[in-house]
């Protein structure tokens, strides 16, 4: 029965055309053209990047924010907000950095404890959300300093020693290709497949529209939960990547990431309001705000050049896209008058409401 | 617009905030009789007031269904802009006029990306916090050496009238205006009717933008002000001196009672929010407990703390609901895997 009521769309051959097809719409492809100029920038700036080791070194940079902002994209998706990443990153970046280093990191099997704090840590914000209908953006206000707090407990100083084990997997190559591009392509593939499954799907369906995806029978308070969990996941992998990478933790790096996740998000071109964005789109937003860093560095530029960019960013892409939305809602109300309640969707041939704007 | 029910239940609330603020204190003072002690209880009172300035605006944006995350650095930029405007000769109080009115124009930027642009609150007051910050940090870097506060700022912020700290007294009468503002004015209803039903409000003649930009606008001095009183306290700026304000200013409101969707609250509750956080962060120290443990515990007191004063009753009434009919609303038809 489950097999068939599910999964309707036709099996297609995932060609890259087909793919790139069902990716593309104007936002998307600014934020595309954004990341490909900053990256012709920077190689213009400093033409040594044009190598698999630099290249390497820029995206292990990069991951922790990349992580933490699919992260965010798996809540935003259903139309929610998670403050606490930046806890649940801290939490399992000192669990790496303190009890998984003890006695020279001799029970690497701890660092299944920080990824089963990570899933509790999302949990416990589901809950909070589903159980207790908390608005997202207090339970995880709450747990956000509840979470800061446990990391101190573990970790009250910068420092630890992270297993070496941990630090070699991290910062050593995979047959010459450095680990970082392996896990971020890995990060992709995996989002590519979850995206295929029923469960990406309900994601997709709960965040456009709750109430129809319940009445469709889509367990929303389920789905909800396990993006929570999701969401404690791969915080927690960016915390145990960061101490990995670092050789160090930190009890108390994980705020400024919060902000920045929720950004990387956005620019990304997902919806506050859920439903739309998709997790390759934020890693390009959150590599292009890495590049932006990394740009003013090498041109020595002042700090505040790189923070004003990168707000400057986020308030350029809103608002073209609020335009461009504007301007395509006119158009199709002008050249599609009142079809009725179906003219409320914006469809496209053999499209559904829970593609849009994915990718 | 709203009806007995509601008002009762405002002040359902609001009540329930002083009782927490109330039950804390008295804690401290079964702990250790010193808490009760003047300096000890003025201490609280300078402090919960800075939380309390930084609350005001982000009271009535929530109340308008927005929300404020430029707040910290709005305080920061009240406090080094005051500085470096005093040290470049500006008399004090005219810098202070200045440094509020460019608090009130970036408010207003806020209202404008909001109401016009259409932007998400969040969005814009995020953006607007991150070229804030930018700016400090420019400022930052052009001038090394650190300007001092003006003494204005620091009497302000030290001086006593009496027993009672001025800063206190100011923020009382504060409190009293932006309370008779919230219930007893036209602009009030409209902040009200805004966050409550946005459409509704349109339709009922009220011009929602005017009304949000209002809003920003009053939180761009509010906070301005709020950091100025701050640096005064301190005695130094710097850049990072806001920053516990996003958190505490959100958690005031909250606390209070308010939605953060919109519509319902009080200043009133905020200002119980604002005392509960202070007496807390004041007592835990008490208690031997470290910074870590006081992280917890002020995450715990906000979350039950919401939970009581907002969704308290309906998620009790569900629960019952709930365990009399344990089939639920919805037939099981979705399958398991799901959740995975």
């Amino acid at each position: 029965m489950s097999a068939s009521t599910a999964a309707p769309t036709r099996l297609r051959r995932p060609t890259l055309a087909a793919a790139l097809r069902r990716g593309w719409s104007p936002t998307n492809a600014i934020t595309a053209l954004i990341l490909i100029a900053l990256i012709i920038a920077d190689l213009s700036i400093q033409p040594a990047l044009a190598n698999l080791f630099q290249i390497g070194l820029l995206i292990e940079t990069a991951l922790p924010l990349i992580l933490l902002s699919v992260a965010q994209t798996f809540v935003v998706l259903v139309g929610g907000i998670d403050l606490s990443v930046g806890g649940m990153f801290v939490v399992a970046n000192a669990i790496t950095a303190q009890w998984v280093g003890l006695h020279g990191g001799a029970h690497q099997w701890l660092v299944l404890v920080a990824v089963g704090f990570g899933l509790a840590m999302g949990a416990l914000n589901g809950l909070l959300v589903v159980g207790l209908r908390f608005q997202p953006f207090i339970a995880t206000l709450g747990t956000w300093t509840i979470f800061n707090g446990i990391a101190l407990t573990i970790l009250p100083t910068d420092g630890g020693s992270p297993p070496p084990f941990l630090s070699n997997l991290l910062i050593n190559e995979v047959a010459g290709i450095p680990t970082s591009i392996v896990i971020l392509v890995a990060i992709f593939v995996a989002w590519r497949a979850l995206r295929a499954t029923r469960f990406g799907v309900r994601i997709y369906a709960v965040g456009a529209d709750e109430e129809r995806a319940r009445l469709n029978g889509t367990p929303v308070r389920r789905v909800k939960l396990a993006v929570y969990m999701l969401a404690g996941l791969c915080a927690a992998l960016a915390g145990i990547y960061a101490a990995g990478a670092n050789a160090s933790g930190t009890p108390t790096g994980g705020d400024p990431y919060i902000l920045t996740s929720v950004a990387a998000v956005v620019i990304g071109g997902a919806s506050l309001r859920g439903g739309e964005g998709g997790v390759g789109m934020t890693m390009m937003a959150a590599m292009a705000l890495t590049l932006i860093n990394d740009i003013v560095g090498a041109e020595n530029l002042n700090t505040w050049v790189s923070v004003a960019a990168a707000s400057a960013l986020l308030l350029a892409m809103v608002i073209v896209r609020t335009g461009i939305n504007a301007a395509i809602a006119r158009r199709r109300a002008s050249g599609r008058p009142t079809t009725g309640v179906g003219g409320a969707i914006p469809a496209r041939a053999g499209g559904s409401v829970s593609e849009r704007g994915e990718s | 617009m709203s009806g007995a029910g509601d008002w009762i239940r405002e002040r359902q609330s609001t009540l329930l905030a002083y009782a927490l603020t109330a039950a804390l204190f008295i804690v401290g003072v079964i702990h250790s009789s010193g808490f009760a002690a003047g300096s000890s209880i003025r201490q609280m009172l300078v402090f919960a007031s800075f939380v309390g300035f930084a609350a005001l605006g982000q009271t009535l944006v929530i109340l308008a269904g927005g929300l404020d995350l430029s707040v910290p650095w709005l305080m920061g930029f009240g406090g080094v802009e005051l500085s470096r405007l005093s040290a470049s000769g500006v008399p004090a109080g005219v810098a202070i006029v200045i440094v509020i009115a460019i608090g009130v124009g970036i408010g207003l930027l806020n209202g404008i990306g909001v109401t016009w642009l259409r932007v998400p609150p969040i969005v814009m007051t995020l953006a607007m916090g991150g070229l804030i910050q930018a700016y400090l940090l420019g400022v930052g870097e052009l001038q090394s050496s650190g300007d001092t506060v003006p003494k204005v700022a620091v009497d302000i912020a030290s001086n006593r009238a009496g027993p009672i700290p001025v800063i206190a007294i100011v923020w009382f009468a504060v409190a009293v205006a932006a309370g008779l503002v919230i219930a007893r004015t036209a602009f009030g209803r409209r902040i009200h009717s805004v966050g409550d039903n946005e459409v509704v409000a349109r339709l009922s003649g009220i011009r929602v933008d005017r009304v949000r930009l209002a809003t920003y606008a009053i939180s761009g001095a509010a906070s301005t002000f709020g950091g100025i009183v701050l640096a005064g306290y301190v005695g130094t700026t710097y850049l990072e001196i806001g920053a516990p304000y996003l958190f505490t200013s959100i958690a005031a409101v909250v606390i209070g009672g308010a939605s953060i969707l919109g519509g319902r609250g009080t200043y009133w509750g905020t200002v119980a929010g604002a005392l509960t956080l202070t007496v807390l962060s004041a007592l835990l120290p008490l208690f031997q407990l470290s910074t870590a443990d006081l992280d917890i515990v002020y995450g715990v007191v906000i979350l039950v703390g919401v939970w009581l004063s907002s969704s308290g009753h309906s998620a009790l009434a569900s629960l019952w609901a709930r365990s009399r009919n344990p089939d639920g609303a919805i037939s099981p038809r979705g399958d398991p895997d799901g959740s995975r």
